[in-house]
C-alpha cells in the first residue's frame, strides 16, 4: 500500500527495478532458469566438452527418475502435503515386479509391466492418502511411517540381494533409441526413448493442475484447507488423489530405473528423497503448500542433475556437488522467502 | 411484537424465518426468531457478541441446521438447508475472513465456485477458462474493480484488505446471488473504502439483491439506511426502519441498558513530558513526527490506512522500529529496537489485530495475561511462580471485568469484547507508564466498547498516558484530549478534541488525498 504513496519520492529506476524484482518473485522458474544458465555457461567456459551432445543426452537420461518423483512431490506439496515414501514405493515396485516377472512371466511386454507398476504404486498411494486424511495426522509423519513399512516389507519378504537377471522386455525398453547422433570424435551418443515418459508425465501433470477442477482444488486445499472445504472443495478426494498420483508416478519411475540400469537393487533409490525435494523447492514450489509449477519443477530437476553430473567436468571434486546444491537451496530460500512481504 | 416489520405489500418475500430455535450444549442460542428478508432491501443484523447473530447467519447459509422452526425460500419450505443448497438458492455469505484462497488469482477466486457448483463438486471436470474470465470481468465491473488481465491474474494475497473485501463480494455476485450476507464487512476498512463498499451495495440493491449486514457500527448502518434487526440473548427484540430511531435507542435495544454516548473524557491532565517524540521517522512509512504526551492525557491518532498511523503505533511499541528521531519517556531517551525495549521503557501496547498479532488463542486466559512479564514472576530457578501468576491474572481480570468461568479456559472460549480486555490486561500487567492502544475496540460490540472506554478513562485518571490509534472517529472524539491527524506519513493537523466534530475530522483525514477510490492501487 505504502508503495503508492511514496512512488513520487523514489526515482524511475528504482521503480522499474522493483517491478522486475516483483516479476521475478511472481515467476520463480525464471530464477531457476538463471541458475541453470549461469552454471552451464561457467562450466562450458572451463570445460568445452560440456556442450557435447553425449553429455546433454546423459543429463536428460539422468533426469527421468528424479523428474517423475519431482512431479509427484510437486502435486502433493501443492495440496499442502508432504511425502517421504515415494522412493520406498518405487523401490518396492521395481524389485518386486522385476523378480516376479523374471520368475514367472519373462515374456511379459514392458507396457503391461509399467501398468502393473503404476497400479501398484497408485494403490499404496491411496493408502497413504486415506491414512493422512482419516488420521488427521501430519503427512510427514504418516509417510515416514509408511516408507519404513514398505521398505521393511520389501527387505523381509521380497529379497535383499542384487538382482541382475533382468527380463528381456524390461532391458530392451531401456535400450530403445529415440535419437542417435554420430559425434565429431566418432563416438555415438544415444538419447533413450524413455525420456519421453518424463515429457508425457510433465504434460499430464500440467494438464491436471491447470485445466481441471481437481488441479485448482489441489491449490485451493494447499492454500487454506478449511476455507476450501467451506467453498465446497472435497479435501478427502484431493488428498487421496495427490498421494495416488505420486504413487502412480513412483511405480513408473521404479520400473524405468531398472530399465535404465539393467539391475534391480532393493537398496537403490531410497535416500534420494532430499534431492527430489531440493529440486522441487529450487523450482519455486512453496514448501508450505499451495504453490509451484510443472515448469519450475522440471527446471529444478534439470538444475540438480546439472550440478550432480557436470561439476566433475570442470575439475571440481564431486564432493563439492552437495555443497553447491546446498548453497543454491539457501539462495532459493532467500529469494522465494521475500515473496510474502512483496 | 416488531413494529413496522419490513413488508412490502403483495410479493412473496425471498426468505421467511419463523420460530427458529437453536441450542448448543446447554446454551439456548436462538429462542424463536422470526423475520423476513425481501428482495432488493438492505438489512442490518445487530446485537452484542453472543446475542446469536452468527448462529442465525450460519442457519441461513446452511452451515448449521436449526433445531426448530421453518425456513421458506421464495415461499417454499426448505426442510434441511445445506451450504450447497443455500448457494444454489442464491444465498451467499461473505464471512469476516472473506473465505478467499490467498494463493489463487482474482479470477479463480471469483469464478471457480460457479463452475464447482455446476459440476456438483465433481473434480474431474475440466475448467472452462474463457468463461472463467468472462464471469470475473462481469463481477469485477459490478464492484468497481479493475477488469484488466493484469489485475485479474494477481494473487489475492497480493491485494490490500479493502480490495479483497470487494473481491469476496464479486464472488458472491458471480453466482447470481439473491441475498448477500456480509459479516462485519467494514471492520478492516477506512472510511473512503467503506464509501466505495456502500456504493457497491447500493448497486446490488438496485438490481434486486437483498443485502444483510452483520454489524456493530451504528453510525455506518444509519448512513447506509434500511431495516434493522436487533437480537439480544437469542431473541429478536426489535426490527424496523433504521432511520426512524436514534442511536441511543438502538444501542439500548442491543444492550438492554442505557449507555453514555457522549464524551467519556472527564479527568484532568497531569504533568507534561511523560512522552516526548522528536522527528521520528521510518523509511517509506512516516517522517517528521514530533509530539508530546502528558501524564493522564489521552491522545488520539487518526489517519487513513496508508497514512502511517499503524506504522507509527508499531514503532512506539518497538514492533517495527523507527529509523531515526528521538523518543523520551520521563525525560530519558529510549531506543525501541524490539518490543521488549518498549516494555522496559514503560510503554504498554495493545496491537490492532488480536487474532494474528495479539493473543495465543488456544492458551489459557491467565497465561495470556502474564506472557509479557514472565521475567517478573519467575523464581530463582527460572521457573514460573504459578501462585503469583494466578494472583496477578485474577487481579487484572477483576479490574477489567473479564467475564470468564475459569481463567484456565482458553482465550478463544471468550467473546470478542472479553478477548480484547485480555489483550488490554496483558499490556496492563507490564505496569506501563503509557499505553499505546491500536484499534482498541475493533470488532467489539457496543456494551463491551462502553466497558473498554471506561477502563481507558480510569487508567488516564490514575495518571497513565494513553495513545489511541484508530479509524473509529467517534471513539477518538469520545475519549481523547487531543487528536492528531496523519496524512502521507506526516502529522497534518492536531485538534483539541472538544473543539472538533466528526465531519471536520473526516475532512482532515481525506483532504489532499487523491480522489480515486483506493481500490485501483493494487492493479496499477
Amino acid at each position: 500500500m505504502s508503495d503508492f504513496v511514496w512512488t513520487n519520492s523514489t526515482s524511475e529506476d528504482q521503480a522499474s527495478m522493483k517491478r522486475i524484482g516483483r516479476w521475478l518473485i511472481r515467476n520463480p522458474p525464471v530464477f531457476t532458469l538463471i541458475l541453470i544458465v549461469l552454471v552451464s555457461v561457467t562450466i562450458g567456459a572451463i570445460a568445452p566438452e560440456f556442450w557435447q551432445v553425449s553429455n546433454i543426452f546423459d543429463m536428460a537420461r539422468a533426469s527421468v527418475v528424479t523428474g517423475l518423483f519431482g512431479l509427484g512431490f510437486l502435486v502433493i506439496l501443492a495440496a499442502g502435503g508432504i511425502d517421504l515414501s515415494f522412493t520406498a514405493i518405487a523401490a518396492l515396485m521395481m524389485y518386486w515386479i522385476t523378480t516376479a516377472v523374471a520368475a514367472s512371466a519373462p515374456w511379459m511386454p514392458m507396457p503391461v509391466i509399467l501398468v502393473i507398476a503404476a497400479l501398484g504404486g497408485t494403490i499404496i498411494g491411496i493408502g497413504n492418502g486415506l491414512l493422512v486424511h482419516y488420521l488427521r495426522a501430519p503427512a510427514l509423519i504418516v509417510t515416514i511411517g509408511t516408507s519404513y513399512v514398505i521398505r521393511g516389507f520389501l527387505l523381509t519378504f521380497i529379497g535383499t540381494e542384487l538382482f541382475v537377471n533382468i527380463p528381456l522386455p524390461i532391458e530392451e525398453f531401456g535400450k530403445f533409441e529415440l535419437w542417435r547422433v554420430q559425434t565429431d570424435t566418432g563416438s555415438i551418443a544415444i538419447l533413450p526413448a524413455y525420456v519421453l515418459m518424463l515429457v508425457a508425465a510433465a504434460v499430464v501433470t500440467w494438464w491436471i493442475l491447470n485445466r481441471t477442477l481437481m488441479g485448482r482444488a489441489i491449490f485451493a486445499i494447499g492454500g487454506n484447507t478449511s476455507i476450501a472445504e467451506r467453498l465446497g472443495y472435497d479435501a478427502r478426494k484431493v488428498q487421496v488423489f495427490v498421494f495416488a498420483f505420486s504413487g502412480f508416478l513412483a511405480g513408473i519411475a521404479g520400473m524405468l530405473h531398472v530399465s535404465a540400469n539393467r539391475i534391480a537393487n532393493p537398496f537403490d533409490l531410497v535416500g534420494t528423497e532430499l534431492t527430489v525435494i531440493a529440486a522441487v523447492v529450487l523450482g519455486g514450489a512453496r514448501i508450505t503448500g499451495g504453490g509451484g509449477s510443472v515448469l519450475g519443477t522440471i527446471l529444478g530437476v534439470v538444475l540438480i542433475t546439472l550440478v550432480n553430473n557436470v561439476l566433475i567436468l570442470a575439475g571440481i571434486p564431486s564432493t563439492w556437488q552437495t555443497f553447491v546444491v546446498g548453497c543454491f537451496i539457501v539462495l532459493a530460500g532467500a529469494v522465494f522467502g521475500t515473496r510474502k512481504s512483496a | 411484537m416488531p413494529e413496522g416489520s419490513a413488508s412490502t405489500a403483495g410479493a412473496t418475500p425471498f426468505l421467511e424465518l419463523s420460530g427458529i430455535h437453536k441450542r448448543f450444549a446447554g446454551v439456548h442460542a436462538l429462542r424463536g426468531v422470526s423475520t423476513t428478508i425481501e428482495a432488493g432491501q438492505i438489512y442490518h443484523l445487530m446485537g452484542e457478541n453472543g446475542s446469536g447473530k452468527s448462529t442465525l447467519i450460519k442457519i441461513i447459509s446452511g452451515a448449521q441446521p436449526a433445531d426448530e422452526g421453518s425456513i421458506l425460500i421464495d415461499g417454499r419450505e426448505v426442510t434441511s438447508l445445506t451450504p450447497l443448497g443455500a448457494l444454489s438458492a442464491g444465498i451467499e455469505t461473505v464471512y469476516q475472513d472473506l473465505s478467499l484462497l490467498p494463493n489463487l488469482t482474482v479470477t479463480e477466486n471469483i469464478s471457480l465456485s460457479q463452475q464447482l457448483v455446476e459440476a456438483k463438486g465433481r473434480l474431474s471436470s475440466q475448467i472452462d477458462r474463457s468463461r472463467l474470465d468472462a464471469t470475473a470481468v462481469k463481477a469485477l465491473e459490478a464492484v468497481n474493480l479493475p477488469t484488466d488481465p493484469g489485475f485479474r491474474s494477481l494473487l489475492v494475497e497480493e491485494l490490500p484488505i479493502a480490495t479483497r473485501q470487494l473481491v469476496a463480494i464479486a464472488r458472491a455476485i458471480a453466482v447470481k446471488a439473491k441475498l448477500v450476507i456480509m459479516d462485519e464487512p467494514t471492520s478492516a476498512l477506512t472510511k473512503r473504502e467503506v464509501d466505495n463498499l456502500i456504493d457497491v451495495v447500493g448497486q446490488l440493491r438496485e438490481s434486486g439483491v437483498a443485502v444483510l449486514f452483520v454489524t456493530h457500527k451504528l453510525d455506518e448502518s444509519k448512513s447506509i439506511g434500511g431495516h434493522f434487526i436487533i437480537l439480544r440473548d437469542g431473541e429478536l427484540v426489535k426490527e424496523g426502519d433504521i432511520q426512524d430511531h436514534e442511536k441511543d435507542e438502538l444501542s439500548f435495544w442491543m444492550t438492554g441498558r442505557h449507555l453514555d454516548a457522549s464524551r467519556y473524557r472527564r479527568a484532568d491532565i497531569g504533568a507534561p513530558g511523560l512522552l516526548e517524540v522528536k522527528d521520528l521517522r521510518r523509511r517509506r512509512d512516516f517522517a517528521d513526527v514530533s509530539f508530546s504526551l502528558a501524564k493522564g492525557e489521552i491522545l488520539g491518532i487518526a489517519g487513513l490506512l496508508d497514512s502511517g498511523r499503524n506504522e507509527l503505533a508499531r514503532a512506539l511499541a518497538g514492533v517495527t522500529p523507527a529509523d531515526g528521531g528521538e523518543i523520551r519517556v520521563d525525560g530519558k531517551a529510549v531506543a525501541l529496537r524490539q518490543p521488549v525495549d518498549a516494555i522496559d521503557a514503560g510503554i504498554g501496547y495493545v496491537p490492532e489485530d488480536r487474532l494474528s498479532e495479539g493473543l495465543f488463542l488456544e492458551k489459557p486466559i491467565s497465561a495470556n495475561i502474564v506472557v509479557q512479564i514472565l521475567d517478573r514472576i519467575r523464581n530463582r530457578l527460572g521457573m514460573i511462580n504459578v501462585g503469583e501468576s494466578r494472583k496477578l491474572s485474577e487481579a487484572i481480570a477483576e479490574q477489567l471485568h473479564i467475564v470468564a468461568a475459569d481463567l484456565k479456559n482458553p482465550v478463544q472460549s471468550l467473546s470478542g469484547g472479553n478477548q480484547q480486555r485480555v489483550l488490554i490486561g496483558r499490556g496492563l500487567a507490564t505496569q506501563p507508564k503509557l499505553f499505546v492502544l491500536h484499534g482498541p475496540t475493533v470488532g467489539v460490540d457496543v456494551g463491551s466498547k462502553d466497558t473498554i472506554f471506561r477502563i481507558i478513562q480510569k487508567l488516564a485518571g490514575e495518571g497513565m498516558g494513553v495513545i489511541i490509534v484508530s479509524d473509529d472517529l467517534p471513539e477518538l472524539l469520545q475519549n481523547c484530549d487531543r487528536i492528531m491527524v496523519m496524512r502521507k506519513g506526516r502529522i497534518a493537523e492536531t485538534f483539541d478534541a472538544e473543539e472538533v466534530d466528526e465531519d471536520m475530522l473526516y475532512h482532515a483525514l481525506a483532504s489532499a488525498e487523491p480522489s480515486e477510490a483506493g481500490v485501483a492501487e493494487a492493479g496499477s
